[in-house]
């Protein structure tokens, strides 16, 4: 980039070509105010505050879109510059209310502050008042239009940032004002509620409905959003103890300003009163508080006798993918080192081993290849089997940006009609569980016409030949009756992405969430290494994570197969490293999975468990067999924040601190390592889960050899070959910014150039099984379950969260229009949805989103569960159960009775 | 004030048509509209989204740039457009008086149609012949002098009574 020299202010000063000069001034430590400037924003010049003069011309200038040229001389303060600025805020005063003192915006207000700063104080202009207050009926968000300054950073942030066009300006004149379609309440609108706007603007206009604290916050906090595997900044304030405002943190990467309306608006659990305030000991079938001390007396004692009873491998522990990763590094270890057992899995396992596995055998590396600001340099970006708009916003954001901002081509794979439909320039809708026909056919039409990238293909992968000899049966006839799409729509889907030189994969539960989900995965990985879209610097595939920290629960070989950092158990020199560095032995025997405890538990061969933040009586298939394999138990723990259905089963309960009341980090489905502060206090006497499992250890007798979380992030960085240059200490070497190191961290996992870390991409042949859960005349329809926006995972947090929980506060199940009719259903008619393993009640929405003969039902529904309807099928090789196809039929319930 | 009628079947397809032919050209946003009030007597709301997802806009960009522009209206219009000048020189010479005229002769405020759909009322702000103010602008005609007399004379006239 070139370097640009210009007088600012009298001063020489520097930048590179394309600066502006509100860049360069504020890099350069030079105030100019501004009220419509956001760096996440294209700039507008609309509040024309910013402007400076130039000395050569006298011209004013608003710095904010004026470009820097060499040998400029800029003014920024002159008395014509000033006088001016202050005309206009004066302007802008005399159509705002004088209502300073009772707006809470309050010292946050960037306009009161201005006026503060210039010294304005009565107005001699005639005022003009605006128009009123909206009445919104939504919790999240209130408009009060009458202190609108028309800075549009809020349609802006809509338009640009989350790519949603619920508003623009309307009218024009005095008149104008930012609106939505038909100038209807948000509600009524296409607003996702995400809170972005309101984060942005500058005046009282946007606000935070139903605030717990109306004033300025001292303290803020940067944290990192608790729900899904994104990985958003947060900042938090606080106050009194309290978090009362989240804000999305400025520097992010991965949100860029944005958030959605969870990590908005959905704190708030922190602070509910059903949180566990004190340990839980059940005595005759009921919970008495108790002490810590009696608490882990107890558990270690159980735990002991269970242990000499019946060996090590009666223990198991299941951990949490919602904790940090120090605390899934502590647990694996208390399980190997202080247990005895790989009996030790995480939440994940509902999710994301397909992907280790499939990704593994592929490319050797078990998760997400590339960063999401690379999904905005793709020239194609395929979507199959993610509805990301719910289960990961801010990469529906960054695809959305791609598309209408960089002219990125959208192919999106999905029988249901998501919130990316609309940007889609090709949209294939499959039949349910066929995913691995598609993409077989895609992998054939591909090879047939050439189209691969070969240089790729000879020089980073083997195993090719195979490839070839497996699809030489396949044909598009086949291919079209399996999947329900036309050979033609797949021969243009394989030349969309054939004909990008940057394309990106991007998938989620509707690929892994299967029986098949490896081999789903597979084919992804074999289509993508076709097309050599791994490890180069634009594209790549990127796999979908649920939760803030499922990838890191992972990494920290909360496995029952796998030590930290994925090091094989079986390889005895690996297991020799950790057995000296924990001063014990390990066994080398794989342990259980999630599942298989769970069925082990029923069967006797598990006695004792430990549940750290898991609620698998309301996420696992079949919620009543796993009751009854938990009430089997000898001895249940559960560590949590609310008294679970699963904790309701524990023998001792544990009070856990939540995201906001501790330190560690979380990994992000990017494999970003990111640090969360604490924010508050624990409540009452809950601990950080850290902390109780050095204390159980201990109980154990056992102490684990720390005192501070920086020793446990140290070990890591010196055990676990991704975490490199993850300790705190590390910022402190010079000359190495924040961002670099960042960048340094994800560069450990990223795939840029040259081999694979195994050596080279290996193509797998996959074959297409049928999927379970087919139809037949008792069960005429498929359902399929999915995560959606305003609630997450099992609700556990999310339905804790007030204005969330209000918002939709009751399951319901989506039904095709022509079906509906057929069948004579109409909106809000109650139903009984059974399968062959259960059933439950709900109430019908009708829809044009989804194909006939398609169910959808939201996840995170306690009342209403829909995992009452799956039985376990398992993934041979990931051991996940299905949570897609599963073959129902509706009964209607007479609302009389 | 008249109601606002749904479009019918005929109108909806005849606005596809247009819609379709300007499709994914964004720079057409502004001549579809007008292709589209011209065929209609104006932009149905409904119309809206199609004309969004046809251009790659979104429908609050498309209602943005037609309230944009006072040419283009998303309700139906009466026959005959009415404007009242209030330019300074109207407003010096009795506009005001001759604005309240109009309302009571039409029986509608600004920016409103009669319920038989004869008459649309606008203001606008000068037409450019002072000199003849006050003045009132009924479709492509205008009138100047304007008084009590001539106005109640004009829309017997138009009337036909």
């Amino acid at each position: 980039m070139e370097a640009v020299t210009i007088t600012l202010d009298g001063v020489e000063v520097s930048g590179y070509s394309g600066m502006t000069i509100l860049d360069l001034a504020r890099d350069s430590g030079v105030d100019i105010p501004t009220l419509c400037h956001d760096p996440h924003l294209n700039p507008t010049g609309a509040c024309r505050l910013c402007l400076v003069e130039d000395d050569s011309s006298g011209a004013l200038l608003a710095s904010c879109v004026v470009p820097i040229r060499p040998g400029m001389v800029i003014n920024t303060r002159s008395p014509r510059v000033i006088e001016r600025r202050k005309v206009i805020v004066q302007f802008m005063l005399a159509s705002h209310p004088d209502s300073c003192l009772v707006c809470d915006k309050g010292n946050r207000c960037q306009l009161r502050k201005l006026a503060s700063e210039m010294g304005i104080g009565l107005l001699d202009f005639q005022r003009l008042p605006q128009s009123a207050a909206i009445q919104d009926v939504n919790p999240f968000i209130e408009r009060d239009l009458s202190r609108c300054i028309l800075c549009a950073k809020c349609i802006r942030a809509d338009q640009e940032l989350v790519v949603e066009g619920a508003i623009d300006y309307m009218d024009r004149g005095f008149t104008a004002k930012p609106a939505t379609l038909g100038d209807v309440p948000l509600e009524e609108s296409a607003c996702t509620f995400c809170g972005t706007c309101v984060a942005m603007c500058p005046t009282g206009a946007l606000m935070e409905k139903e605030r717990s604290y109306h004033g300025t916050t001292t303290t803020t906090v940067d944290s990192i959003c608790p729900f899904c595997g994104c990985g958003c900044s947060i900042s938090l304030e606080v106050k009194d103890n309290k978090v009362v405002r989240v804000k999305p943190g400025t520097k992010s990467q991965v949100n860029r300003g944005t958030l959605c309306v969870r990590g908005s608006y959905g704190y708030d659990f922190v602070h509910s009163n059903e949180r566990l305030t004190s340990p839980l000991i059940k005595v005759d079938g009921s919970f008495q508080e108790a002490s810590w001390e009696q608490a882990l007396g107890h558990i270690s004692g159980e735990f002991k006798r269970i242990k000499e009873d019946h060996g090590a491998s009666s223990l198991a522990i299941l951990g949490s993918s919602k904790c940090t990763n120090e605390e899934n590094y502590l647990l694996q270890r208390l399980a190997r080192a202080v247990l005895g057992t790989n009996n030790i899995d995480n939440g994940s396992r509902l999710y994301n081993p397909a992907t280790r596995f499939g990704l593994g055998q592929s490319i050797g590396f078990p998760s997400t290849t590339n960063t999401i600001d690379k999904i905005e340099d793709s020239e194609v970006i395929m979507v199959i089997g993610a509805n990301p708009t719910a289960s990961a916003p801010a990469v529906s954001y960054a695809i959305k940006r791609a598309v209408n901002h960089r002219n990125a081509r959208l192919l999106l794979i999905d029988p249901r009609e998501t919130g990316l439909a609309p940007f889609a320039n090709l949209w294939l809708r499959p039949e349910v569980g066929t995913d691995v026909v598609l993409l077989n056919e895609l992998c054939r039409v591909i090879i047939d016409e050439k189209l691969f990238d070969e240089e790729f293909v000879t020089r980073r992968t083997d195993n090719f030949e195979e490839l070839v000899r497996s699809l030489k049966d396949n044909t598009p006839e086949y291919a079209q009756s399996i999947t329900g799409i036309s050979s033609e729509d797949i021969q243009l889907a394989a030349q969309l992405l054939a004909g990008a030189q940057r394309a990106s994969i991007v998938y989620g539960n509707g690929i892994t969430q299967h029986i098949n989900g490896t081999d789903n995965v597979t084919a992804l990985a074999n289509l993508a290494m076709l097309n050599g879209n791994v490890g180069q610097r634009g594209g790549g595939i990127f796999a979908l994570q649920r939760e803030n920290n499922g990838l890191g629960a992972c990494d920290m070989g909360t496995l029952p197969d796998f030590l930290p950092g994925y090091q094989s158990l079986d390889d005895d020199q690996v297991r020799k490293g950790f057995e000296e560095h924990w001063g014990v032995d390990l066994p080398a025997e794989a342990g259980l999975t999630a599942i298989e405890m769970i069925e082990r538990a029923a069967t006797g061969g598990v006695k004792g468990m430990l549940i750290v933040g898991e609620n698998p009586v309301s996420g696992f298939p079949n919620p009543s067999a796993v009751r009854d394999a938990l009430t089997s138990l000898d001895f249940l723990v559960t560590t949590d924040l609310f008294l679970t259905e699963t904790a309701e089963l524990a023998t001792v309960v544990l009070p856990a601190a939540s995201f906001a009341e501790k330190e560690g980090t979380f990994t992000n489905f990017e494999g970003r390592v990111q640090q969360i502060h604490k924010a508050v206090e624990p409540v009452g006497d809950s601990m950080p889960d850290w902390e109780i499992i050095l204390q159980l250890a201990s109980a154990m007798g056992q102490s684990m050899p720390y005192s501070t979380l920086q020793q446990v992030m140290t070990e890591i960085e010196d055990l676990v070959p991704l975490y490199q240059y993850l300790a705190d200490a590390d910022l402190k070497i010079e000359g190495l910014g924040r961002a670099d190191l960042e960048s340094e961290r994800l560069r450990a996992r990223r795939l840029f150039k040259g081999l694979f870390p195994s050596g080279f991409g290996r193509f797998s042949p996959v074959e297409y099984n049928q999927p379970v859960g087919q139809t037949d005349n008792g069960y005429p329809f498929t359902l399929v379950s999915g995560s959606i926006l305003y609630q997450f995972g099992s609700g556990t947090r999310s339905l804790k969260a007030s204005r969330l929980r209000r918002f939709w506060s009751e399951s319901w199940l989506e039904i095709n229009e022509d079906d509906a009719e057929y069948s004579g259903y109409g909106d809000g008619d109650v139903v009984r949805v059974i399968s062959p393993i259960g059933e439950v009640t709900t109430t019908v929405r009708v829809t044009n989103a989804l194909p006939k003969g398609l169910l959808f039902m939201p996840v995170s529904f306690p009342e209403s569960p829909v995992n009452k309807l799956y039985g376990v099928n398992l993934d041979p090789r990931a051991k996940a159960p299905s949570f897609k196809p599963c073959a129902v039929r509706l009964e209607r319930i007479n609302p009389d009775g | 004030m008249a109601k606002v009628k749904k479009p019918t079947k005929a109108a909806l397809k005849r606005i596809n048509s247009i819609i379709t032919r300007y499709s994914e050209q964004r720079w057409g946003l502004i001549p579809l509209l007008q292709e589209i009030q011209q065929v209609q007597g104006y932009i149905p709301p409904v119309v809206i989204p199609h004309i969004a997802s046809a251009m790659r806009l979104f429908p609050s960009q498309v209602q943005g740039v037609i309230t944009f522009y006072t040419q283009l209206y998303t309700e139906p219009q009466g026959k005959n457009v009415v404007r009242v000048c209030r330019g300074t020189a109207c407003h010096v010479r009795g506009g005001k008086t001759i604005l309240k005229l109009v309302k009571q002769e039409l029986g509608v405020e600004e920016g409103e149609t009669t319920s038989d759909y004869e008459y649309t009322l606008e203001t606008v702000a000068c037409i450019g012949v002072c000199a003849l103010a006050p003045n009132i602008v009924i479709n492509n005609s205008t009138h100047g002098h304007m008084n009590p007399k001539k106005v109640a004379r004009l829309f017997e006239k138009e009337d036909g009574s």
